[in-house]
């Protein structure tokens, strides 16, 4: 096969390699092997593998920027919507938000609302070994402000300040914390699915 | 918001071929998997089976993220085989997982264009 050829094949290839941001080795390895094999195939259709043939098959792959997009938005979110994992949707989502910016603002949103849960998931189970100092304490601050805090039981029991909920904490806490982590994959998911939707396949 | 308006300005204008593509697009899954059925194959010849078998316009830039899609989904699988060509070929395979989906969507396929045909009668009937 003439050299040329080869190098429009190599060229078509790598810039496809480059746009497959984020995706592992291995599948990447896997993508470009698989379009290298059909490229020579399409082009050898018809006997002999020409520069001509070779154009054609690249032609009808499209650009190689929208094959990437392509690849990365049906496998990642794909995975993310059968998935109910928060790690595997942060995983898709940190992805999708380098693509878009309402990517962006659905990581951003979610990556909130897991905090929050987790954070009532952990108050609760820090007030099983720290009665006097876990919970949700109120606070007035130096300008007479009332404060919520969130506290983990590290440190001495404050002087000033009013534990809300005592040990209510426990069950409220998780089932909140529980309810949001839910919610939060929920949300996403939801998003994720309308996203792919609005993406038109030619 | 403008880009909202020429979305919908577009769709009014080309609502029908809009609809064409979303249709084609909705079965291409479908049309992949049922290719499938009798063995496996390698992404150009599903390509080839699409267009000989059916009226399904497909893009080559479509039909392979899709075949990575549906086996990152587990409806198929996939392996490397040597070929005459001097390159390895990538073939996919239903996995049970897959069988049993393809069997539901023709299930569902049936059900809908039968309940379609019948409201449809009336036009083939003429005026």
């Amino acid at each position: 096969m003439a050299t040329d050829v080869q190098q429009r094949i190599e060229a078509y290839l790598s810039r496809l390699r480059g746009r497959l941001r984020g995706v592992n080795g291995e599948e990447v390895r896997e993508i470009v092997e698989e379009l290298r094999s059909h490229i020579m195939d399409k082009a050898a259709a018809s006997g002999a593998v020409t520069a001509a043939g070779v154009d054609a098959a690249l032609a009808a792959l499209g650009s190689p920027e929208e094959l990437a997009s392509q690849y990365m938005t049906d496998n990642l979110l794909a995975r993310a919507e059968v998935s109910r994992s928060p790690l595997q949707i942060l995983k898709s989502l940190f992805r999708w938000a380098s693509l878009s910016v309402a990517g962006f603002f659905v990581l951003l949103g979610s990556i909130v609302g897991y905090f929050f849960g987790v954070v009532l998931m952990l108050v609760a189970v820090a007030k099983l070994f720290h009665p006097r100092t876990a919970g949700l304490w109120t606070y007035r601050d130096s300008t007479g402000d009332l404060e919520l805090s969130f506290r983990l039981g590290f440190g001495s029991v404050p002087g000033v300040g009013k534990d809300v909920l005592g040990w209510w904490i426990v069950p409220i806490g998780w089932l909140l914390g529980c309810a949001l982590v839910m919610l939060t994959t929920h949300i996403a998911v939801w998003f994720v699915r309308q996203y792919r939707r609005s993406l038109v396949l030619p | 918001m403008y880009l909202a308006m020429k979305e919908r300005d577009a769709s009014g204008q080309e609502t029908g071929d809009k609809w064409e593509i979303q249709l084609r697009k909705g079965c291409l899954e479908l049309a992949i998997l049922a290719a499938l059925w009798d063995g496996k194959l390698y992404g150009l010849e599903i390509l080839r089976r699409l267009e000989s078998g059916s009226d399904l316009i497909v893009s080559e830039g479509t039909v392979y993220p899709l075949l990575s899609r549906l086996k990152a989904l587990g409806l198929v699988r996939s392996e490397w085989v040597e070929s005459d060509a001097g390159h390895p070929r990538k073939y996919y395979a239903l996995t049970p997982a897959g069988k049993q989906r393809v069997r539901e969507m023709a299930g569902m396929w049936a059900r809908f264009s039968g309940s379609m045909s019948k409201l449809l009668a009336p036009l083939a009937r003429g005026e």
